[in-house]
């Protein structure tokens, strides 16, 4: 199963310049999903990180393994409920193997180690081509939005 | 080799790490919510790592009988004898 970006639009809560992934390629329901984040020199976080040397910050890594764990949980579990939800970061431990940089292709990989009806844990790695480039455990919860009372 | 105590002794380190507590304190009555300021992520996290460790699935409504090291190890004795 694939979704493209308005699918993804539909389910994020974040918009530019923080939604960092492009596109869902692979999805089994409770089981995996991979996603795909194209990173272009355009990035507006390669002007000041690093003016002349170009590099993708690995906090970033992690929050497009968050917004795939997102798609991953809301796609999974919460067939109904999705824009409604907030979702947060609890706990993440990661591993920063080797360096992105412009023109390179994210593909993003998401397992649940343990997911509750409103909490989870899932395991997330990071490749460019053949080359793991982070891995990570990262632990969230999520919550539905309180009804505005206006 | 896999008998109460250790399993015991195993589980104590294991919730001390997750909490932030020397496992002195994780005594079998001590709460984990009033006395040892575990959250429900938390919880998770500890029934996450006691699944791993021991290869068991604890299913979602054991979570809230889990309130102290006592608690744990009996739920997590109740899966591993069914195994």
């Amino acid at each position: 199963m694939e979704f493209d970006i308005k699918e993804i639009q539909k389910i994020l809560p974040q918009t530019y310049p923080f939604l960092l992934i492009d596109r869902i390629i692979e999805f089994e329901p409770k089981k995996r999903i991979v996603s795909l984040k194209n990173v272009s020199f355009n990035e507006y976080f390669f002007a000041g990180h690093f003016p002349g040397m170009p590099v993708m910050p690995g906090v970033l890594i992690i929050e497009a393994m968050a917004q795939t764990a997102i798609i991953f949980f809301a796609k999974s579990y919460q067939a109904e409920m999705q824009k409604e939800m907030l979702y947060y970061l609890g706990k993440v431990e990661a591993k920063f193997l080797n360096p992105v940089f412009p023109g390179d292709q994210l593909k993003i990989e998401v397992k649940p180690l343990k997911i509750l009806a409103m909490m989870g844990i899932v395991e997330a790695s990071a490749s460019v081509g053949d080359k793991l480039v982070a891995k990570a455990e990262l632990a969230f919860a999520a919550k539905a939005k309180e009804r505005e009372s206006k | 080799m896999g008998s109460i105590n250790t399993v015991e002794n195993e589980i104590k380190e294991l919730i001390a790490q997750i909490l932030e507590v020397g496992s002195e304190k994780i005594t079998p009555d001590a709460k984990f919510v009033e006395d040892l300021g575990m959250d429900s992520m938390m919880a998770l996290e500890i029934v996450a790592a006691i699944e791993k460790k021991y290869k068991i699935t604890i299913p979602e409504e054991n979570l809230m009988k889990l309130a102290s090291l006592g608690d744990v190890i009996a739920v997590t004795e109740q899966f591993l004898g069914k195994k």
